[in-house]
């Protein structure tokens, strides 16, 4: 028979792993509690591919580059996508968000004509154009999947 | 003797005909407007102030303010607009707007934004092609003051239509079925008239209605990169609020035996085009007089094929109401090539200044220089001189060694670039490597010009291995720009925001092969070449989806092409130093400076910069271009920028600021920025305040603040009602 000393042990190590698991589910992205899983699911933690950015490039070329400049600068009343402007748009909104605006959107004369890779492409290519981490995987082409990664402008 | 029957019938009729002959009411006589809680037109009143004399939203409660109402525009179209710029009418309770990508005309319930009535005219492939898309500026009101109410705008295919203000129904005594197509009379080259489905017109300004009379701008696509100097030709015309009918035409460029006609040299009047009056036309009913806001002539940049001074592009023209005969004009720039279009409506103001009471007309610009005449003989309030300006050498150029530069009142934002005093300076090593970066572009040391050569800087043939562009501040987007300023009628106080960090670096190159007509467009040598395209270009609701890869936009670029190196910013921040963005006061009395305080928030940029932690940074207020109303006690605008900030998250703020001080009394958070500019109202007592919010994520939604209402008193058990 165990002892009262040992089932209080119990409980509060049980208790305390369920507070921690509690906390856990609490961290929402961007606080800064340390470590890579602070930063999953945020524009930080690599989600896309270096391969997959580089076929945004093309796309952005063919259908962006005329109005927002193929540095990604702007000219007059198209927006920059890079720098400051740009960050300080989408911070605090997702990738999903910014998926949804080119897909109802853009490109301006001709929305609807991209497909959702060529999207995705494209976003993966502003996202490394903004200086932002690449990784081992790509970015998917669903929305809800792009909801869940959350565009914020300083590191977490 | 008895009169003949006939005669005496003829008597009584003409008597008849004279008691009942129309006398349309708009604003000014009579009719609704501000003094009475409306808003009856675009810029509140036919005089462009922005002003309304209410005052119950005030410093004191402006912080209270809550959403009332908001409306999306999403459905006015085959999908949502994302660039909202409208300012909507409130005329006995009744809002009036355009909205979406379809520009739908609509009417809301002042009171709860509930929808009345919507109208929306297909326009198919002529709306497609149609420069100036999106939902525009707003629309028009008129009354007879006997229940003929009536709202008219201009579509994106640049018809004219008029509507009965409480079905939406079109007028069907007006033009053709309540429609008046305005590219009927519009010409290009030498009278040829251009054709309905495909001609280059359009138009985002509010027609501009005096006494019976509608006044009509024009506008064509962007200027920097187009395919051919022989393009439309602006003109501004007036036509009979009942009928439609045309009244006037003023050619803004002047014709053969018209006074400046001559400075097109070498008949290039016959081969150019653009100079449209896309801003706001405003107009003094009781003078009778129009004044007209001129844009550039064709090509932007470049003038090599229009060469002479070129009226009357760039200028302000005072006509006739009744006849459009010019009365007086002032050319703000000669032979222009900076885009420096006169982008705001003309401000109309009785002011004692010098002790004499003057009638005056004060136009804000992108130069950040206040023009201001006698809105009578044009003569300038204040001396405006002829400045020696930088010299150019683009091949086939014409120049205009001289440009007039008021001496009175101050630039009210930055009209060029001082160089170093206003580079910035965060850091020692920031303002060095801004010194740098500026060594790749042209302008001039010490003082030989003005703002160190970058006012009224020419461009220059840029090349990707040497000298980029040429500094300018502001000239598609420094300034003021289409918003305009307003003012306070009771105290001679015009306001304007301005833009201080639109830095340029203008340049023009050959474009490609079989492009253009024109031997320079915008552009870079060695860099690929790139179409300049207007905001909401291609937008329109009938614009077909295709689903297959487009093919290049412009002629394949050649090997060997490099990007242009951006040397306009430092570490992510703006080369020019704070203050981003301003709201200037300037009292005409005495042509000064009465405040100039940074508006907007301080970017997050700045905020964040990990190269400033530790600094102390004054606000720095934001670039962009914002509109604002004057009320009895306040100036109110929006930020033009989302930021991030810690006590309130993202947005952007709605500002109240003293009229008298420029002390910033109160602001109330918006979920996207101010892209169309606000104006105010009163109904049952409650005075409102509407703007336009619209930006990246956000598509357009007018949203209404209120203060909160008093709680409904609470029933007891022994209520006596």
């Amino acid at each position: 028979m165990r002892s009262a000393a040992v089932y209080a042990l119990m409980i509060a190590s049980t208790f305390a792993v369920v507070v921690r698991v509690i906390a856990a589910a609490d961290v929402q992205e961007g606080q800064n509690v340390g470590g890579a899983g602070a930063r999953a699911g945020t524009v930080w933690s690599g989600v896309f591919t270096s391969a997959q950015a580089d076929r945004g490039g093309t796309v952005y070329a063919q259908s962006c580059a005329n109005c927002h400049g193929a540095g990604l600068e702007g000219a007059d009343m198209s927006p920059a996508l890079s720098g400051a402007a740009f960050m300080a748009s989408w911070n605090d909104l997702t990738l999903g968000d910014l998926f949804e605006r080119i897909r109802i959107s853009m490109p301006a004369d001709r929305p609807g004509s991209l497909s959702r890779p060529q999207m995705a492409d494209v976003i993966a290519y502003l996202l490394r154009a903004n200086q932002f981490p690449a990784g081992a995987t790509e970015l998917p082409t669903d929305t809800p999947a792009l909801r869940a990664m959350k565009f914020v402008v300083v590191k977490p | 003797m008895q009169r003949p029957i006939a005669s005496r019938m003829l008597v009584i009729a003409a008597l008849v005909g004279v008691t009942l002959m129309p006398n349309g009411i708009s604003g000014q006589s009579g009719g609704p407007s501000t003094k009475s809680g409306d808003w009856p037109a675009y810029t509140a009143d036919a005089r462009g102030t922005r002003y309304s004399p209410l005052e119950q939203i005030s410093a004191a409660n402006f912080n209270q303010l809550e959403v009332a109402w908001r409306f999306k525009t999403d459905n006015l179209g085959s999908r949502p607009e994302f660039k909202l710029e409208g300012t909507p009418l409130v005329v006995n309770g009744t809002l009036y707007t355009t909205g979406g990508t379809r520009r739908s005309v609509i009417a809301l319930d002042a009171k709860s934004g509930e929808l009345r009535w919507v109208h929306s005219y297909p326009e198919g492939t002529r709306g497609g092609n149609a420069p100036r898309q999106l939902s525009g500026r707003g629309l028009a009101y008129w009354t007879d003051g006997r229940g003929d109410d009536r709202i008219l705008y201009v579509t994106p295919g640049y018809r004219l239509i008029a509507l009965n203000a409480k079905s939406g129904q079109p007028i069907s005594t007006f033009g053709t079925k309540g429609i008046v197509d305005l590219k009927v009379g519009v010409v290009f080259g030498n009278e040829q008239p251009i054709d309905l489905e495909t001609g280059e017109i359009g138009l985002h300004s509010t027609p501009t209605i005096v006494r019976d009379v509608v006044l009509i701008g024009s506008s064509m696509k962007e200027g920097m990169t187009i395919t051919t100097h022989n393009n439309t030709k602006g003109l501004a015309r007036a036509f009979d609020v009942r009928t439609g009918k045309v009244l006037w035409t003023f050619n803004t460029i002047p014709r053969p035996g018209e006074v400046g006609n001559d400075t097109w040299l070498n008949n290039s009047w016959a081969v150019n085009g653009n100079t449209g009056v896309w801003s706001q036309i405003t107009a003094d009913e009781e003078l009778g007089l129009v004044y007209l806001p001129v844009e550039s002539p064709s090509s932007d940049y470049y003038g090599g094929k229009r060469p002479g001074n070129n009226l009357y592009g760039e200028s302000l023209v005072a006509v006739d109401l009744k006849t459009g005969k010019r009365k007086w004009h002032y050319q703000l720039v000669h032979h222009p090539i900076w885009d420096h279009d006169v982008s705001s409506a003309p401000i109309l103001l009785d002011v004692t200044i010098e002790g004499k009471p003057r009638k005056v007309v004060a136009l804000p610009s992108k130069q950040s220089f206040l023009y201001v005449f006698d809105r009578v003989t044009g003569e300038p309030i204040w001396p405006i001189k002829e400045t020696p300006v930088p010299p150019g050498d683009v091949p086939g150029e014409w120049y205009s060694p001289t440009q007039p530069i008021p001496s009175k009142p101050a630039a009210y934002g930055r009209p060029g670039l001082r160089i170093p005093e206003e580079v910035i300076d965060f850091t020692p090593e920031m303002h060095a490597q801004a010194l740098e970066n500026l060594e790749h572009y042209k302008w001039w040391k010490g003082d030989t010009f003005l703002y160190s050569g970058t006012l009224y800087n020419p461009p220059i043939v840029g090349n990707v291995k040497g000298l980029l562009g040429a500094v300018n501040l502001g000239n598609a987007s420094g300034g003021t720009n289409w918003p305009g300023g307003g003012a306070d009628p009771e105290t001679g106080i015009v306001y304007a925001q301005a833009n201080l960090s639109a830095f340029a670096a203008e340049s023009v190159a050959p474009p490609p092969q079989g492009f253009s007509d024109i031997p320079y467009q915008a552009g870079v040598v060695g860099a690929p070449f790139r179409l300049r395209e207007a905001a909401g270009a291609g937008t329109y609701a009938d614009v077909p989806r295709r689903r297959e890869a487009p093919a290049p936009r412009a002629p394949a670029a050649p090997q060997g092409e490099q990007q242009v190196q951006n040397y306009s910013t430092v570490e992510g921040l703006s080369i020019v130093k704070p203050p981003y963005g301003v709201l200037s006061a300037i009292d005409l009395k005495r042509g000064e400076l009465l405040f100039q305080v940074p508006h907007g928030d301080t970017p997050d940029v700045v905020r964040n910069h990990p190269k400033l932690k530790g600094l102390t940074i004054p606000k720095t207020g934001q670039g962009g271009s914002v509109g604002l109303i004057v009320t009895k006690t306040l100036v109110i605008l929006g930020d033009p920028q989302v930021t991030t900030m810690p006590e309130r998250g993202r947005g952007a703020m709605l500002r109240a600021y003293d009229k008298t001080t420029g002390k910033e009394v109160g602001a109330v958070l918006m979920p996207a920025p101010q892209s169309g500019s606000p104006m105010t109202y009163m109904v049952d007592g409650k005075q409102y305040i509407v703007v336009a919010v619209s930006g990246g994520n956000y598509s357009g939604e007018y949203i209404a603040f209120g203060l909160p209402d008093a709680p409904a008193p609470r029933r007891t058990s022994s209520s006596q009602q």
